[in-house]
């Protein structure tokens, strides 16, 4: 029974923390219909962004996520400006997959030149005390990460339902040409979407740094993973993302643990697939463009 | 009538030089075209199915995958003379991956677009694992095939030989299917599918025939491939990057082309290979750059490129 609840934990934790890589992949395929191949880079940029402050500032990896989430909100919008715009107006899923995959592969060999191709961790202060529950254990670490993820989680939805920024996005993702004839910009819109989804992709890399150890060639499997939690759970909504994620994370430990640790990816794409055949739009399929 | 004679002798004549190409260039460089001709072979078996009926798989590497179990695994439990072994697991690697896309064939061709992608590459992972993990494969461990190169050829060159066989072969066949009743609805089902159903294309039948086809002929090059390596393991053959390169071939040279996958996987690795051969440190970096570059300048592909270049020379030609 501890067994299972532990399992249980640990899987909500890792969940958290999909769930927070999967939201901004899952707002740029809702709003955009790009799948961003470039999104598990964004993620690790985040990490490797709050490594460097605790490694060269000695800056708490939480503390630092505004800044990381700053610098990556500027990188893309600049980027979404630049490159993917021109995926964008050639509407083919395609092209957007070509461009981003090209992009992701430039950028995974920048990291490994500026950073070296080993893994690194971030290691904050409090990281080896933990809390007892009875039978459960809980070290800090996973706990602020999970808080972490379900807090911007929040802020995400917040951003989208109660702000002027959140209303144009939906209004664009809805359609864009009648978001454009009511006076939005819908470039600028598209360039501030991507913005936000990088912004909030970085921030969970800060978050699974401290989670997991993290390395360039991780890229894709982040940039998997948000794609998987997106199936799960249903395109452009932060609460499908969440829903995905967490679903993911049990999939993830329950596997491991019951089945044996070499099958999560297997069990996961096996419950991809399944989806997929059964109810493609995800559990909380939305009305966004991407959905249909 | 003309334009088709043409096309003709120059696939022949490029069949020509690349059928003598190997008595007058360094091993190295054998080498390099055996891998263009399998990456030519894969791109083209892909293309069937992605060039010809829109439906853009991500994870073909599966049937490289199953074609090379295949032949490993009869390998193993029959140890049939080399050279026997050889045609029997070439043959019995196209056709258990052709049983293997019929069986998933009526479930993944429901999916269209990114979703079909998707799952063929959630398939390609799964099998990737299962490989691994379950003992009967012996994908963790690998697995050994006999030498089958007679003692006269040296063994890149015989790869080389094996490899424009079956790429030939399949741009062969690429060729008559375009023409093909098959052809006319794949490209229907391409260019839209519900009109194409409404107007009576068999879409459903062609869809699946189409994808089995594409396995057959990818798992049997996996199985030919496995030979050439003499020895691999379940990474050796559920690779990304061979489902990647196959989409990234067929597009650099155009999609829907004949022999756009043919050129896009020369270009590709003659730049990789050749040029940035020294360079191992950037050359996926310049890799990337390269698809980057091509996409927002030639999004239709070199062959693409040529065709709007030729109908502009036209136009101006005509006053």
């Amino acid at each position: 029974m501890t067994l299972v609840l532990q399992t249980l934990l640990d899987g909500l934790v890792l969940g958290g923390v999909f769930s927070l890589a999967a939201a901004g992949f899952s707002l740029i395929f809702g709003v955009m219909n790009v799948v961003n191949l470039t999104h598990g880079i964004f993620v690790l940029i985040g990490a490797y962004l709050a490594w460097s402050a605790q490694h060269f500032l000695g800056v708490d990896p939480l503390l630092a996520i505004p800044g990381v989430m700053a610098v990556l909100f500027a990188a893309g919008y600049a980027y979404q400006r630049t490159i993917i715009q021109s995926a964008v107006d050639r509407s083919s899923l395609l092209a957007s997959l070509l461009v981003t995959f090209g992009v992701a592969l430039v950028l995974r060999n920048l990291l490994v030149l500026a950073f070296g191709p080993d893994f690194k961790s971030i290691t904050p202060s409090y990281a080896f005390t933990n809390l007892k529950l009875g039978a459960l254990t809980l070290d800090i670490v996973r706990i602020s990460a999970l808080a972490a993820s379900l807090g911007l989680i929040a802020l995400l939805a917040f951003v989208l339902y109660r702000t002027d920024w959140g209303r144009v996005i939906r209004a664009t993702a809805q359609q864009d040409f009648a978001a454009g004839l009511c006076g939005v910009n819908v470039r600028h819109v598209y360039g501030l979407t991507f913005g936000v989804a990088s912004a909030f992709a970085g921030a969970a890399g800060a978050v699974i740094g401290i989670v997991l150890p993290f390395a360039p060639p991780d890229e894709g499997h982040w940039t998997m993973k948000a794609f998987a939690v997106v199936v799960l759970g249903g395109v452009g909504s932060p609460a499908g993302a969440l829903l995905g994620g967490l679903l993911l994370g049990l999939i993830n430990t329950f596997t491991a643990q019951f089945i044996g640790p070499a099958f999560p990816n297997a069990m996961m794409f096996l419950v991809l697939v399944l989806m997929l055949l059964v109810r493609p739009h995800g559990l909380l399929g939305s009305a966004f463009g991407g959905s249909r | 009538m003309k334009g088709r004679t043409a096309a003709i002798l120059a696939a022949g004549a490029v069949l020509a030089l690349l059928a003598v190409l190997p008595a007058f260039v360094m091993p190295y460089h054998v080498r390099v075209g055996q891998l263009f001709l399998l990456s030519a072979g894969l791109a083209l078996a892909w293309h069937i199915l992605g060039g010809f009926a829109g439906y853009w798989s991500f994870g073909h590497t599966a049937f490289v995958g199953i074609g090379a179990f295949t032949a490993g695994l009869l390998h193993v439990h029959l140890k049939l003379p080399p050279m026997l072994g050889f045609a029997a697991g070439t043959l019995l690697g196209g056709c258990v991956s052709a049983a293997f896309a019929a069986v998933i064939a009526y479930p993944v061709l429901r999916l269209r677009g990114i979703y079909f992608a998707i799952a063929l590459l959630g398939v390609s992972q799964v099998l990737g694992e299962l490989s691994q993990n379950v003992d009967a494969f012996q994908g963790a461990l690998g697995l050994n095939l006999p030498d089958i190169v007679p003692d006269a050829i040296r063994p890149e060159v015989f790869f080389y030989y094996c490899f424009l066989a079956l790429a030939a072969g399949i741009f062969a066949f690429s060729a008559w299917l375009r023409g093909s009743r098959l052809g006319y609805g794949l490209a229907a089902i391409r260019e839209d599918e519900d009109t194409a159903r409404m107007l009576g294309v068999p879409t459903e039948r062609f869809k699946v025939l189409t994808f089995v086809l594409s396995a057959a002929l990818t798992g049997t090059i996996g199985a030919v491939y496995a030979y050439s390596l003499g020895y691999f393991t379940s990474g050796s053959v559920f690779r990304v990057d061979f489902s990647l390169n196959m989409i990234l071939h067929a597009l650099l040279g155009g999609i829907g082309t004949l022999a756009g996958p043919v050129i896009g996987a020369a270009l590709l690795v003659f730049v990789t290979n050749v040029l940035l051969g020294r360079l191992l440190d950037v050359h996926l970096l310049v890799t990337g750059v390269l698809v980057v570059g091509l996409v927002l300048l030639a999004p239709s592909g070199l062959l693409g490129v040529l065709r709007d270049w030729r109908a502009r020379w036209r136009r101006n030609e005509r006053p």
